[in-house]
């Protein structure tokens, strides 16, 4: 079964029917746990980080979770965008490590950004593909006119079992979208694809603390087959192939899967390498592939084209092609870059880590 | 005794099979052989399987494979002696139409481990050990391949480096065998940089994890008159046990074989130099002691020869071509079969007229070996 969506837009003069990306903002925190010291924590070999490419990863702080994360990055997405908060009709949160199992977050970050209640709010949940299915529901949204804008932010505390392999990479990290009209945007979509199947490659029972996986199930029949699924799709659906983009975001669990799905689909690694942000933060789940297209749009020239695709397990993923408008530079210069989020960073010790995760707890 | 002959032989490729199952498998490999029309009537199905039980939580699996390929009513049989199964079930086979048991037995072996992630099968896998003492320790089968790499290196004066050679030309020869698990290759950087599995065994010194399916039709001669197919006699097959590691005076003897190949010797008088030959190599070492116990090369030599060694492993061996568990003996004997047929496997061909097999279970617990000839 097929679920196609696509906006045809000219980019030149009917942009008025168009929806885009009016903004965007990242948060990363910034304290980092080295990846050897947790392999080296729980016994895995060295090399095993260097062939997954993940060198150290990002961790919330105690007093951070998905809402405040997630919340500086809907703030920073607001600024750069430059609109009135209260014209935003719906907001969505991607996320699958929500401080409440029951009580939206979506609810918490909006009304710490806005004073209108006339706007539709819900977290969605998709393993690391739900911002994707926000900025799917953000497009229809406001192409039929129901919104003016929407609010689309992928925020996770990853959560793995300590000692799996998974800890090498699960991280904490947010990324929020304005979704808008195309005359006001600096990127417009140009067409989107989503294939989903039910697929068991990675999924945590209600009351489970941490996720369970397949392991190499993760990959080829669930990480590659959906991304490289999607990605046909829209080329096929657009009429479009790898040499007409100009950069590729994918999901990127680790340093080494983004690489290998685009060598794939056949795109070379200089069009990947720039969305790559995983081996320095980890794998920030709703806010990976999102992350790595904020960094993305921080240095693409108007007229770029982008393809991101998500990818979340269970499993799915949602192909986009972007291309980037005049005035993008000066967007950007609005608000703080995915490369400052980078930069500013803090390492600390597997204890320290595993304290502020709530890894190890004190009994009270 | 009455002669035996493989009539037949079919196998699919050893990969990850997500979406099959082990049904599919054995049903795939036996198309091949229905096609042919090698099979006018069967006597016995002798099924080998490892993990059947924990794996894919069903006994008897003979049965309930005779019954889903609509073979009943027939006899049928499960073999298992750990990682040897397929060669011991090529043995029963043989026995049952040598004995005149039988005049045509299917040898189905089968394997499907990408069911549970790599922590569960290790599990499983432990069991061919004693449980009660080496399991039950933790003890696994790359542990003992560890102790016996690294014994081998001191002894020797053997650099880590040297060992490389081994999964470098298993690597080469896979890309030719259609069958193959891992058709890429690997160079010396690679085996040393990839993941430790038991300090210094490397990831790439050991055999992946896969699902197989291989079959192999045995038939008496009066089967062999009937067939259109090249067939090829089953000259002698032997088998022995040996004591566990922990009770060996040697560690880098591995004596079952010892034994099994003097049989053999004996019986045969075999030329191995002209004969092509499939071992165990489950861990790149066990390669090394299995050569220097059929006299390739002398004892911490055999590292030195083995670029020039032109009829070991085609397949790629366990190393490349894959190790699924209960089938691989048969994919062994089938792959040798086929080499040494006219048609050849694939672009794989050897002009000679043996075959010798061996399997093994664990560092040498059971070792058995399978001589095979063409009929002139």
């Amino acid at each position: 079964m097929r679920f196609l969506w696509v906006i045809p837009v000219d980019t030149s003069s009917e942009l008025g029917k168009g929806v885009g990306i009016v903004g965007w903002g990242v948060y990363i925190p910034i304290w980092r746990v080295r990846a050897v010291e947790i392999a080296k924590m729980w016994g895995f070999s060295e090399e095993l980080t260097k062939s997954l490419w993940i060198e150290e990863k990002a961790v919330a702080g105690e007093d951070e979770d998905t809402v405040t994360m997630g919340w500086y990055a809907a703030k920073a997405a607001i600024e750069r965008s430059g609109i009135d908060p209260n014209h935003i009709g719906a907001v969505f949160v991607g996320t699958e490590s929500k401080p409440y199992a029951v009580k939206p977050s979506a609810t918490i970050i909006a009304d710490a950004l806005m004073d209108s209640n006339m706007k539709s709010a819900s977290d969605i949940e998709f393993a690391c593909r739900a911002g994707g299915e926000g900025i799917r529901n953000s497009i229809a949204l406001v192409a039929s006119g129901m919104a003016k804008y929407a609010l689309v932010i992928g925020s996770d505390t990853a959560q793995a079992n300590p000692g799996d392999v998974l800890e090498l990479t699960a991280s904490s990290g947010a990324a929020a979208y304005v979704i808008g009209p195309a005359q006001e945007s600096v990127a417009v979509f140009e067409g989107s694809t989503v294939y989903v199947t039910d697929t068991p490659d990675f999924w945590r029972r209600d009351c489970s603390p941490y996720p369970q996986h397949g392991e190499i199930f993760t990959g080829e029949p669930a990480y590659f087959h959906h991304i490289v699924s999607a990605a046909k799709l829209l080329f096929e659906e657009l009429g479009l192939k790898p040499s007409d983009f100009d950069y590729a975001v994918f999901h990127q669990p680790n340093g080494k899967f983004p690489l290998q799905v685009g060598r794939m689909l056949g795109f070379p690694k200089e069009k990947i390498l720039p969305g790559i942000v995983t081996p320095w933060i980890g794998n920030t789940y709703n806010g990976s592939a999102l992350i790595g297209l904020a960094k993305v749009l921080e240095e693409a020239k108007p007229g770029s084209r982008i393809l991101v695709v998500t990818f979340g397990s269970g499993a799915g993923s949602d192909a986009f092609s972007i291309i980037v408008k005049e005035g993008i530079e000066e967007r950007v210069k609005r608000g703080p870059k995915v490369i400052d989020f980078l930069k500013r960073k803090k390492y600390v010790s597997y204890g320290e880590y595993a304290k502020n995760r709530r890894i190890i707890t004190k009994i009270e | 005794m009455r002669n035996v002959y493989i009539v037949s032989a079919s196998m699919i490729k050893v990969d990850r099979y997500f979406n099959k199952s082990y049904k599919e498998l054995v049903l795939n490999a036996l198309t091949k052989i229905l096609d042919e029309g090698s099979i006018e009537h069967i006597d016995y199905t002798v099924v080998s399987t490892l993990l059947s039980d924990s794996i894919l939580h069903q006994l008897d699996l003979s049965t309930v494979l005779t019954q889903y390929l609509g073979l009943n009513p027939i006899s049928s049989l499960r073999v298992e002696t750990g990682e040897s199964s397929g060669l011991a079930a090529i043995e029963l086979g043989f026995s049952l139409i040598a004995s005149g048991k039988a005049d045509s037995v299917l040898v189905v072996g089968v394997e499907k481990l990408t069911e549970y992630p790599t922590n569960i099968i290790n599990e499983n896998y432990s069991k061919i050990l004693d449980y009660e003492i080496e399991t039950i320790r933790n003890i696994s089968p790359p542990d003992y391949a560890a102790l016996i790499m690294k014994e081998y290196m001191k002894r020797y004066k053997i650099k880590r480096e040297e060992l490389t050679i081994w999964p470098i030309k298993m690597h080469d020869n896979a890309l030719r065998n259609p069958h193959a698990q891992l058709r890429f290759r690997v160079d010396m950087n690679k085996v040393l940089n990839s993941i430790t599995i038991a300090e210094p065994i490397k990831l790439l010194d050991t055999f992946p994890i896969g699902d197989g399916s291989a079959i192999i039709l045995l038939g008496s001669e009066r089967v062999l008159r009937r067939s259109n197919s090249e067939c090829m006699k089953i000259t002698y097959i032997t088998s022995s046990t040996s004591q566990p590691i922990y009770l060996r005076d040697d560690i880098l003897e591995f004596t079952a074989l010892r034994k099994a190949f003097k049989t053999l010797y004996e019986g045969s008088r075999l030329d191995l130099e002209e004969t092509l030959l499939e071992i165990h190599d489950s861990y790149s070492i066990y390669a090394y002691l299995i050569l220097e116990e059929l006299g390739i090369a002398p004892r911490g030599k055999v590292p030195n020869i083995v670029d020039e060694l032109g009829n070991v492993n085609l397949s790629g061996g366990l190393k490349a071509r894959g190790h699924p568990f209960g089938a691989t003996g048969i994919y062994q004997v089938a792959e040798a079969y086929s080499i040494l047929s006219d048609k050849g496997l694939g672009e794989l061909k050897y002009n000679g007229r043996y075959g010798l097999i061996h399997s093994m279970s664990g560092p040498d617990y059971n070792s058995r070996l399978c001589l095979i000839e063409k009929v002139m």
